[in-house]
């Protein structure tokens, strides 16, 4: 168990007759974890479950090796958590938000300064870190709401869409600093989003709910292996050429209206398609293997869940 | 643009205790008070009552003393008032703990009830940095998402009204009783004044934590602030039409009142009636001034309906509890 940073255990969530979580049972590893699912699947309700800051009707869970509902102080002082919705304390400053938020988590005075500025910094805020927040743009107080989640130097950061209503260039910030944060500082992320892009680009474990329902665990790699035997080729000319090839081998393919051909090749791996690339004198630009595997996982996912009572 | 950006470092300090965080938060909620001007113009103004009252037991200790400066200055300027200051003197002479007992503790409960109403001023102004503020913006999250839990939250906001209510209330009534009796013509003042300080500490400590659960409870009924300011005001003024209908039949009315209960509840801590008694068994000329006094006066003195005020109190504590855990929840 200690090596696991979420396990549940048969967890059940109800509202009334309706079931949020439905005995949902994993063992989740340290790691950038993607929890994927539509609106309403259960994704927040499991991240609230974990933080106590929703009570569970059933089962159990341990975060960090710990019981949750049992050692909940001691949990959530190495727990971050970025919430979706704003929720911050009116009248404050960036910076002096930031700082109360260390002091709750147990930091002393100066050293929660100093480190709330670090976090500031850290993800991107300048001067206006000490301007009311109540004047923040919804970038800003993204980017604060993941400053105070992380000022207290937690082993686990729970990020709810973080990225909800930010401008491209600031999503892409947004999710590099979360990437660091596992990759070069060893926080594990558990990133709750139902933009799939956002999921393949950073994290490296997967786990789908739907209807409450676990519907999926595993690891990226593995998922797309799953879906192996599909690629698209980048040519710099001759489409045609390799949809003819590809049709004699009896391989399944079209011309994308980007101009790439996706190919179902039926393979384990890429090499008898770079075979036939070779063998009609291609020139090849890029080969993606298994694109929008993710996403078409996803929906195949979605569809068992729903087709299942 | 960062302002310098060392990239993400790792915390390697000791955390703090559970008490360090709940003393954060009622810092922080005391610290949000003083920001208005308002409250600040409150500090001051129970603070120049402190000085008034400390005047007042520099004149009433002098009056104790034969040939002081004050008993000279009163007899310039009436001579019956100058009889009344001998009478006085001579009565400390032979006793000197009911003396300066019964007139610091007499003081003293006026002080305290006074200033009672300069403090529920002050917590209409707190109200809405209690809860309703973190209703609204949905902080709440923010704090249960901490290592904090909800009680560790209640007793951080509690200290919020504790340190406010020291400010203006404990505060002033222990400096006034220290420098009261440090400019007394004699060191025994502290000595016999103990009972009142006793008195003081025992309601003013009592009413700060009701009055902190009672502004917490209302402070969590609505999120929106004008309306807990409201209910406060309306819990505290409305009070009064109570006391008033309840004279027409109903005298359990008077127990609505906050101010009432609490009023009963200093009468029966500072136990006044008792050292009427005193007082008017042992200096005659206190004896014929008591006897003026209007009969419902003396019985409300002498016989506070403390029984009644304790359970309208635990009453109200009761449904301000409840309001906290039905309304202050993580979700």
């Amino acid at each position: 168990m200690s090596d696991c940073v979420i396990q549940t255990d048969e967890l059940c969530k109800a509202y009334g007759p309706q079931k949020a979580l439905d005995r949902v049972s994993v063992k989740v590893g340290p790691g950038a974890i993607g929890l994927l699912g539509p609106n309403g699947a259960g994704k927040t309700t499991l991240m609230k479950c974990l933080l106590q800051l929703q009570p569970m009707t059933s089962g159990k869970a341990w975060l960090l090796g710990r019981e949750v509902g049992t050692e909940g102080r001691e949990i959530r002082k190495r727990v971050g958590f970025t919430p979706e919705m704003d929720c911050h304390i009116p009248g404050m400053a960036g910076c002096e938000y930031v700082t109360y938020c260390a002091q709750l988590s147990g930091l002393p005075f100066r050293a929660a300064r100093q480190r709330a500025h670090e976090m500031l910094d850290f993800v991107g805020m300048g001067q206006e870190r000490y301007r009311r927040i109540d004047t923040y743009s919804t970038g800003m107080k993204q980017r604060l709401k993941l400053a105070q989640s992380i000022v207290h130097d937690p082993e686990v950061l729970f990020l709810d869409e973080p990225t909800n209503g930010l401008d491209p260039k600031g999503r892409v910030q947004i999710l590099e600093l979360v990437q660091d944060l596992w990759k070069l500082h060893g926080i594990s992320v558990v990133l709750s989003s139902h933009l799939l892009h956002d999921v393949d680009q950073i994290c490296d474990q997967v786990i789908i709910i739907a209807r409450g329902r676990l519907i999926v665990h595993d690891t990226l790699s593995n998922l797309k292996s799953r879906r192996r035997g599909w690629a698209e080729v980048v040519l710099t000319r001759g489409q045609t050429d390799l949809v003819a090839a590809c049709q004699r081998e009896g391989w399944p393919c079209e011309i994308l209206p980007n101009g790439h051909v996706k190919v179902e090749h039926h393979a384990e791996n890429l090499g008898p398609l770079l075979a036939l690339i070779r063998t009609q004198q291609l020139t090849l630009l890029e080969i993606i293997p298994s694109p929008n595997a993710l996403e078409e996982f996803f929906v195949q996912a979605l569809e068992t869940a729903h087709a299942s009572p | 643009m960062p302002l310098h950006n060392a990239g993400y470092q790792h915390w390697k300090g000791e955390h703090r205790g559970i008490w360090y965080r709940r003393m954060t938060i009622a810092a922080n909620g005391l610290n949000g008070c003083l920001r208005n001007k308002w409250m600040r113009h409150l500090v001051v103004v129970c603070w120049t009552g402190a000085l008034l009252q400390i005047g007042l037991l520099f004149v009433v200790g002098q009056l104790l003393v034969k040939d002081s400066a004050v008993v000279r200055w009163t007899g310039s300027l009436n001579s019956q008032l100058q009889l009344f200051a001998g009478g006085l003197t001579s009565w400390l002479e032979q006793h000197p703990e009911i003396s300066v007992r019964c007139a610091q503790n007499l003081l003293f409960y006026y002080y305290t009830t006074a200033l009672l109403g300069l403090s529920f001023a002050a917590i209409a102004m707190v109200i809405p940095h209690l809860v309703s503020r973190d209703l609204s913006s949905n902080a709440i999250v923010i704090y249960s998402s901490k290592a904090v839990s909800r009680l560790d939250y209640l007793i951080g906001k509690c200290g919020t009204v504790f340190g406010l209510l020291v400010l203006t209330w404990l505060g002033p009534l222990l400096a006034s009783w220290f420098i009261g009796n440090l400019l007394a013509p004699r060191w025994h003042f502290f000595w016999h004044a103990r009972v009142a300080l006793v008195h003081v500490l025992l309601f003013s400590l009592t009413t700060m934590a009701i009055l902190s659960l009672m502004a917490l409870g209302v402070s969590a009924i609505s999120p929106r602030e004008k309306a807990s300011v409201g209910l406060w005001l309306a819990l505290w003024l409305l009070g009064g039409t109570f006391v008033n209908l309840a004279q027409h039949g109903r005298p359990w009315l008077k127990h609505l009142s906050l101010s009432y209960n609490l009023d009963q509840l200093a009468l029966a801590i500072f136990r006044l009636g008792r050292d009427l008694n005193l007082a008017r068994d042992n200096i005659p000329v206190f004896g014929s001034m008591l006897d003026g006094l209007k009969s419902h006066t003396v019985e409300r003195l002498q016989h506070p309906d403390w029984m009644g005020a304790a359970i309208a109190l635990v009453i109200l504590l009761i449904l301000a509890a409840a309001v906290l855990i039905w309304r202050v929840k993580p979700q």
